[in-house]
């Protein structure tokens, strides 16, 4: 050891593993590009867009949708029971599109609608449903999910009150 | 060392986008099963793009606190010592189960972990509906004793993404199973298919990340079952492809619930509780589904008398 020098620090270790610390200094405080290249994520932000897009574009023009045909009541109520097992069905109201269905069980109301190449089901009360107003042929159904909030289904034959 | 020297997940993009090309055009070929809905897949992929946005508000305090909690390590694990990588290739898999885990079972985290379930669709773009909101959550905490033991913040870095990057190509259906000693060890499209079905048999079901023994060793392991094709989404489907509704309708929901608790009680089970906890007891928990259906199931083998 060269005197005047000032002494290494001798390396500890616990069980072979090395304990002395090593250099902290943020590397990103070793030179004066920012911590967060902007433009550099932007551009690629922008690249990845661009992607995207393409992707979407492809998958589209793919046709690799599930068929999704109008609803029958056969088809409303096999779709009901995958979301609703231990529901009995009383009755079935279909959407005239066939993208929609509507359903008494018991003291509650099972509603089903097409979203893309799937569908949603949502359960309410069935007193919310029989009081619910019918606009230019639309029942406005009050659901109480983030989404949809409301269901405008315009309903073949629909009258709560033969239920 | 602190920052990596690499990203796995942005040298991965290239692949990710190749492959997702490649499974739709083996399923336009009909040579996989591959089924995509173009609103759906926008709405995946959107969330993947801008990930980076709302992540940019947490990323400096999460490297923060794992900076601060690396500088008092216990032990120094060399950056280059393999057996270092060995090692954290179990423990942040190790995490990863844990953290996967409570995002399911605890309203709080599934609030943030939501939205990469919320498509009805299993394919590739679907490993990139990624959390907007996973840094507000929290569950970086998880990760942090790595930092206390001895890896730098850098190594964990390249661990975690190394481990999302493993997560994308399972997120498929156009591969069956893999070979059986693979099926065993590491977590398969099979495994994860099961992880995305709403099917009562198989929720809360396959949390692995890169290995599916940590779901065998704790009881929550389900193999995918020929006879039960899984259904993906959510319990209650979101009806929107609007990706704020996709990122944050947990979130508004979990609100809406607090504003509505009379108690402490109901505050901390909104909270804190498995997700659609209620009161009452009202909604349909997981729990609740799962249990429902093993009574089906054994009114059905019950012979008639």
């Amino acid at each position: 050891m060269t005197e005047g020098q000032p002494a290494p620090r001798p390396p500890s270790s616990f069980r072979g593993v090395r304990l002395d610390a090593i250099d902290i200094v943020p590397d990103s405080c070793t030179s004066q590009e920012p911590a967060i290249p902007i433009p550099a994520f932007l551009s690629q932000l922008a690249v990845s867009g661009v992607a995207v897009l393409v992707i979407v574009a492809l998958a589209a023009a793919a046709r690799l949708a599930r068929s999704t045909p109008p609803l029958d009541e056969a088809a409303a109520r096999a779709l009901l029971a995958d979301d609703f097992p231990d529901a009995q069905i009383d009755q079935v109201w279909l959407a005239a599109d066939g993208a929609a269905a509507l359903a008494l069980s018991g003291s509650q109301a099972l509603y089903l609608f097409r979203l893309g190449d799937a569908w949603v089901a949502r359960d309410l009360a069935w007193s919310d449903v029989a009081s619910a107003p019918v606009r230019g042929g639309r029942l406005h159904l009050p659901l109480s999910d983030v989404s949809p909030r409301l269901a405008r289904p315009a309903l073949a034959g629909w009258a709560p009150e033969t239920a | 060392m602190l920052e990596a020297p690499f990203d796995p997940v942005k040298l991965a993009i290239p692949f990710f986008i190749l492959a997702i090309l490649l499974e739709i055009g083996l399923g336009r070929l009909r040579l996989a099963s591959a089924e995509y809905e173009a609103r759906d897949t926008a709405a995946s992929l959107a969330m993947g793009l801008l990930r980076g946005i709302p992540a940019l508000l947490t990323a400096g305090l999460i490297f923060a606190a794992t900076v601060w909690v690396w500088e008092h390590r216990v032990l120094t694990v060399p950056f280059d010592a393999w057996w270092g990588w060995v090692a954290i290739f179990f423990l942040d898999d190790l995490i990863y189960y844990v953290f996967h885990r409570l995002s399911h079972e605890r309203r709080f985290w599934w609030a943030a972990h939501v939205n990469h379930h919320s498509s009805q669709h299993y394919n590739l773009s679907t490993a990139l509906r990624q959390t907007w909101t996973g840094g507000l959550a929290g569950t970086w905490l998880l990760w942090l004793p790595l930092a206390f033991l001895g890896f730098s913040p850098a190594q964990i870095a390249i661990q975690q993404g190394i481990s999302l990057v493993y997560q994308f190509w399972i997120h498929t259906e156009a591969v069956g199973r893999m070979p059986a000693w693979f099926e065993a060890v590491f977590n398969t499209p099979s495994h994860h298919r099961v992880h995305h079905a709403r099917n009562p048999r198989y929720l809360d079901r396959n949390y692995a990340g890169i290995l599916i023994i940590w779901d065998k060793m704790f009881g929550t392991f389900q193999a995918e079952l020929d006879e039960e094709k899984p259904r993906y989404g959510l319990i209650r489907n979101l009806g929107s492809f609007n990706i704020l509704t996709v990122a944050f309708h947990e979130w508004i929901a979990i609100g809406r619930d607090l504003a509505s608790a009379r108690s402490l009680r109901e505050v901390g089970g909104y909270l804190f509780g498995p997700p659609a906890w209620s009161p009452d007891g009202s909604r349909d928990t997981s729990k609740s589904l799962r249990a429902r259906w093993a009574a089906r199931q054994s009114a059905g083998a019950t012979p008639a008398e």
